[in-house]
């Protein structure tokens, strides 16, 4: 079945193939264009350098006038990110536009890794980490970078 | 015709700031962080598929039907909007998204029709 969404999503899907994002990647589930695997790789200089990162992404009918559902599914310690995986990220809620696709979603997420917003903290003790003791908090982010190896 | 029906779940979430070209000129990104320049590749690479021709929104050139229509086989129904902003899209597009957002999605000025036709 065919409709607007859904050719939306394969148009999305053939512009990240063309032109790929660098350091991400993603790409619908075999029997199901309305829910995406992505991946987001750690950017480089930042702690969460060679951490790869899964996430699935959830469309709806009414894409593009409604954000998707992303969560992380690798495990996750950032201070905008919730315990479930779920993402705090103004795009992905009231500032949502309908000229989004799943690349400046990726990208997005991507540069939200390395520049958190401690003020809205979904996970609060890598926010008050991240502010007070940032050793502490580079030392997290490298265990979950290395545990995400472990579960790919 | 207001923004109360987008969904507000945390005003306070943080920010992606330096996504798109069109964004750093709102008035909301006044007050936001500052654009960084680390990010100048993502910028550029927005700005290619947001060029005039094709509607921002379905992803499809404007001459061309919209994709709901293309689906619905309404092909000859489908028209261009221009707002006053300048920005054209699908009039089916921009007409589902008025109803949850009254403001350009490409340069969020509030949204004000200029021209409609093809
Ligand atoms: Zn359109
Ligand atoms: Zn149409
Ligand atoms: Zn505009």
């Amino acid at each position: 079945m065919s409709t607007p969404a859904r050719r939306r999503l394969m148009r999305d899907f053939r512009k990240l193939q063309e032109d790929p994002p660098a350091g991400v990647s993603g790409a619908p589930s075999e029997n199901n264009i309305m829910i995406w695997n992505a991946v987001i790789f750690g950017p480089a200089d930042t702690p969460f350098e060679d951490g790869t990162f899964k996430l699935m992404i959830e469309f709806t009918e009414e894409y593009p006038n409604k954000p998707p559902n992303v969560r992380f599914i690798s495990k996750m310690f950032h201070p905008n990110v919730y315990a479930d995986g779920g993402i705090c990220l103004d795009i992905l809620q009231n500032r949502w536009s309908p000229t989004y696709d799943v690349s400046a979603i990726l990208t997005s997420i991507q540069s939200l890794l390395d520049e958190p917003n401690p003020n809205s903290p979904a996970n609060s003790q890598a926010a008050q980490l991240y502010q007070e003791n940032r050793r502490e908090y580079e030392k997290k982010v490298a265990a979950i970078c290395e545990q995400s190896w472990q579960n790919l | 015709m207001s923004d109360s029906q987008v969904i507000m779940k945390d005003e306070t979430c943080s920010t992606a700031n330096g996504k798109s070209g069109s964004m750093e000129s709102t008035k909301q990104d006044a007050e936001v962080k500052p654009f960084t320049l680390k990010k100048w590749n993502i910028v550029a690479m927005w700005s290619w598929d947001v060029d005039c021709d094709t509607c921002a929104i379905c992803r499809v050139q404007v001459m061309d039907a919209c994709l709901r229509c293309q689906t619905e086989n309404k092909q000859e129904e489908c028209v261009v909007v221009w707002g006053e902003c300048n920005h054209s899209f699908h009039n089916c597009c921009m007409s589902l998204w008025v109803k949850q957002n009254n403001r350009c999605p490409l340069c969020q000025q509030e949204w004000m029709v200029q021209r409609i036709g093809k």
